[in-house]
């Protein structure tokens, strides 16, 4: 890898990087303690509608753009393989409707992780070979089918759902005590986040980095591509079937009305918001959503037939194509993007000598080229 | 060497980076992730519930759906409630819809403030957060709603958490949101699925002389109930339908063919609880595949008396009988009061008959009604207006509305006939034939809290002591203009 170090002097190097580590650790700093914080600062509706939400929605949507930035896979079967998770949990322990076995819910939820695991790696194994539109039909497909799936067959749930569904003692009523929940949730937001990065560095990580930039480079190499990209969707597979746990938890309930197709595009147009190719971003648009879906009903004024209060979707979907159309990157990379003006213009050596972030990725897109 | 299949996307990846060249961007991103919360944060100090509350005004949040299956009937829904603050609590319209609020109205003394308006999708899921959203964010005191079936299960649950709090359920028709959920602070002046069917099981086996009879319906919760309250009187006096003869089509389907192929040929008669657009294809099929329709074998639920129906199907249906809470035909004082109390709303007094006016305009009457008997008093966690709206009764347009033990609508059911069509006209009318009186929701006790939810193999075909109503009903013409209210 050629890429060229800036040509500063030591003692700029030193100072900007040490400026750079401060705002770092004051950001991260008073991140860590407002979500820590969090229950004794905001009340509990916006604990649990917002916050609490926005972390779940998040891992959904991560596991999405765990598979897109890492793998090239847009999927939108995550909403289905989460769907396969929360209702194994579901039928599993005592709630009405479903089959209601009565198991212990954290052992239900162990069995519920690793179904939708498994099934999710059946569904790379088939989807694996396929890439850009038709590994996209693929994947919804999986998600309708599995819609259809619990609506009709009823001994699992039918439309009406599997409600009242048990709580592991940890969680106790999420709607009474909605704290239990909020660090659960806040926990497993923070291992995911973790492992994805730690697992982007390692070989597997880096092999299907490679995949993704070029399959027929990485099979000459030797590595089995297919098999590979079956393996990380069953890794996007494990991480989804989290946010599946976690929205069953967070409802009490999970119905075939909670996991359509209109969930999936959710799913995708939060992973948009925040930043398709930004594993951040995937909380950042899920606040985003859950921020906008509950206040729009109250913001939105009514403009004849054409606004109102019940237009969330016009809404979010507006926001959508502004994003898309704006910054491809998402949130994320509007706010990369003046971040990178900003600094261009405060260091004019920088920008004759440091190549750009658009370059820089250039390089890593075509290393040869380099 | 195989072509590429696909072009690699321009991804941003400085993971790919040894650490020394990874640009600053992920570093400041940080920043970018920590503001985030703390702009949530000051937005969320910013709302309505943490402002204090001292105002007396008595808050109310009105719940129906404006996304889903049943969005249309929003205003309809809304229309309903406030029609009634307007009518006699001197209520004013902010706007020509429903949905633009009203202001000025008082009861017992104390301002009504609407304080917003859920908009839900049929879903239990976004009922909760709208529920939710009206509680505990803006401060409702009473809650009225929801619409749907699962949403109303959802909603009954989530009263059990908020005690203090008093919920009157919208127009959702599910058995299990009073009889099983039994949260001592939900209301629901409105019959379930199975009320609705009562008076037929009786019509079918005595006047019509079913013995073994077949039942199809959409595979969901409302037609589960629809037909269990068929299913209960029929079997109760000693008919039959055995799980072989129950159909459930799943809900959506287009194209019934092979669903009326599965009726059986040997059976008495049919009952249909398919709903909504699937009814009209269901009975076109049906008349294609087993000729015309015989109106003494084949009857319907609640959805039957409908105009859009009788239209599509026309004179076919002439002589079928069917069971619905609304005498399309009736001529009481109160049914005149009643769609002049929703002048107001030209749009919502154009769909009177609708059943979700109805209800909604039921829980706010109600509602009026018990504050007024408390002067208002939400003291002491609501225990007053829960306890007078208990013993409330509706004055309804098509007759007295009370509530059993288990606060859910005990009504008088009504059994129409479709009649030929006036002349100039070939849209059949409908005429009220039967009174059932006093209708609760237990079938005189075939359901209970410990029977099973209706589904597609509940409740199964018992002989017991048939409901209290059955052999009781009387014979009303309100043509002749002498019904006893």
């Amino acid at each position: 890898m050629s890429v060229a170090a800036p040509p500063s002097t030591p003692l700029i190097d030193s100072i900007r990087s040490r400026r750079i580590r401060i705002t770092q650790l004051v950001a991260v700093g008073a991140l860590v303690l407002f979500l820590a914080g969090a229950p004794s600062v905001v009340d509990s509706f916006t604990l649990a509608q917002i916050l609490t939400k926005a972390l779940w929605l998040g891992i959904a949507a991560a596991s999405l753009i765990f598979l897109s930035s890492y793998g090239g896979m847009i999927s939108l079967g995550q909403t289905g393989i989460y769907a396969v998770a929360g209702f194994t949990m579901a039928n599993l322990v005592h709630a009405a409707g479903g089959k209601h076995l009565g198991w212990d819910p954290l052992a239900a939820t162990a069995v519920g992780i690793v179904v939708a695991t498994a099934f999710g790696l059946l569904c790379g194994a088939i989807a694996a070979r396929s890439y850009g539109i038709y590994f996209l039909m693929i994947t919804l497909a999986i998600s309708v089918i599995v819609f259809y799936f619990f609506a009709q067959v009823t001994v699992l749930s039918g439309y009406g759902g599997i409600r009242s569904v048990t709580m592991p003692a940890v969680i106790g009523n999420p709607i009474t005590d909605p704290i239990p929940l909020y660090y659960t949730a806040l926990l497993a937001s923070v291992l995911v986040y973790v492992g994805i990065r730690y697992l982007a560095r390692t070989p597997f990580g880096l092999a299907l980095q490679g995949i993704r930039d070029d399959p027929a480079r990485m099979q000459a190499l030797g590595y089995n591509v297919p098999l590979h990209r079956a393996l990380a969707f069953g890794v996007g597979a494990f991480i989804a079937s989290i946010a599946g746990i976690l929205s069953v938890w967070y409802t009490t309930q999970i119905s075939p009305g909670g996991i359509n197709v209109a969930q999936t595009i959710n799913i995708l147009v939060i992973a948009v918001i925040g930043g398709l190719y930004r594993l951040e971003g995937a909380w950042i648009g899920a606040i985003v959503f859950s921020t906008i879906d509950n206040y729009s009903r109250v913001w939105m004024p009514n403009v004849g037939d054409w606004l109102g209060p019940d237009r969330f979707e016009t809404v979010i979907g507006v926001i959508f194509l502004v994003i898309v159309l704006a910054s491809p990157g998402g949130l994320v990379g509007i706010w990369e993007g003046l971040w990178g003006r900003r600094r261009r213009r405060r260091s004019p050596e920088e920008s004759s000598g440091i190549p750009t972030k658009g370059a820089v990725d250039d390089a890593v897109d075509h290393p040869a080229a380099v | 060497m195989r072509a590429r299949r696909v072009q690699p996307i321009h991804i941003p990846k400085e993971v790919n980076l040894p650490r020394s060249q990874r640009s600053v961007g992920s570093r400041r991103l940080f920043a970018s992730i920590a503001l985030l919360p703390l702009l949530a944060l000051a937005a969320c100090n910013s709302s309505p519930s943490n402002t204090p509350t001292t105002s007396s005004a008595i808050k109310i949040g009105i719940l129906s759906d404006c996304q889903g299956d049943f969005g249309s009937f929003y205003n309809d829904d809304l229309g309903g409630a406030l029609a009634v603050l307007a009518a006699h609590y001197g209520g004013k319209a902010t706007g020509a819809k429903p949905s633009d609020g009203m202001t000025g109205a008082k009861i017992g003394g104390k301002d009504i403030q609407i304080v917003g308006f859920g908009c839900s999708d049929s879903t239990a899921n976004k009922a909760i957060e709208e529920t939710r959203r009206l509680v505990e964010q803006l401060g409702a005191d009473i809650l009225i709603g929801p619409l749907s079936g699962d949403e109303g299960i959802a909603v009954a649950n989530y009263a059990k958490t908020q005690p203090n709090k008093t919920f009157l359920n919208g127009i959702s028709g599910a058995q299990d949101a009073t009889l099983k959920v039994q949260a001592p602070n939900f209301f629901r002046f409105n019959p379930d699925g199975a009320q609705w069917s009562s008076g037929l099981g009786d019509y079918a086996y005595n006047k019509l002389g079913w013995r073994t009879a077949a039942v199809i319906g959409d595979d969901y919760a409302f037609p589960y109930t629809s037909l269990a309250g068929f299913i209960a009187e029929f079997c109760s006096i000693g008919g039959s339908i055995p799980n072989s003869n129950r159909i459930w089509p799943p809900l959506g389907t287009t194209d019934y063919s092979s669903f009326v192929t599965q009726i059986p040929k040997n059976i008495d008669g049919l009952f249909v609880g398919v709903g909504g657009a699937g009814l009209i294809t269901f009975l076109k099929q049906y008349i294609q595949l087993r000729g015309a329709l015989n109106t003494k074998h084949i009857m319907g639920n609640t959805f039957w008396p409908d105009p859009q129906l009788l239209k599509a199907i026309g004179t076919p249906m002439v002589g079928a009988v069917a069971a619905s809470g609304i005498a399309g035909d009736a001529s009481f004082p109160q049914t005149q009061a009643y769609k002049q109390e929703l002048a107001i709303y030209p749009a919502t007094q154009a769909d009177a008959a609708s059943v979700f006016t109805l209800g909604y305009w039921s829980a706010m009457t109600a509602l009026g009604q018990a504050l007024t008997s408390v002067n208002g008093d939400l003291s002491n966690g609501q225990k007053a207006l829960q306890t007078a709206l208990a013993s409330t009764v509706v004055q309804g347009p098509y007759g007295k509305i009370s509530l059993d033990s288990n606060r859910q609508a005990v009504f008088d059911n009504w059994i129409v006939q479709i009649t030929p069509p006036p002349s100039g006209s070939n849209v059949p009318g409908i005429k009220t034939i039967l009174r059932v009186p006093k209708v609760d929701q237990t079938f005189g006790g075939f359901f209970s809290p410990t029977t099973p939810a209706p589904s597609r193999t509940d409740p199964t075909c018992t002989k017991k002591t048939p409901p209290p109503w059955v052999g009781n009903e009387t014979p009303v013409d309100f043509s002749a203009g002498n019904v006893q209210y």
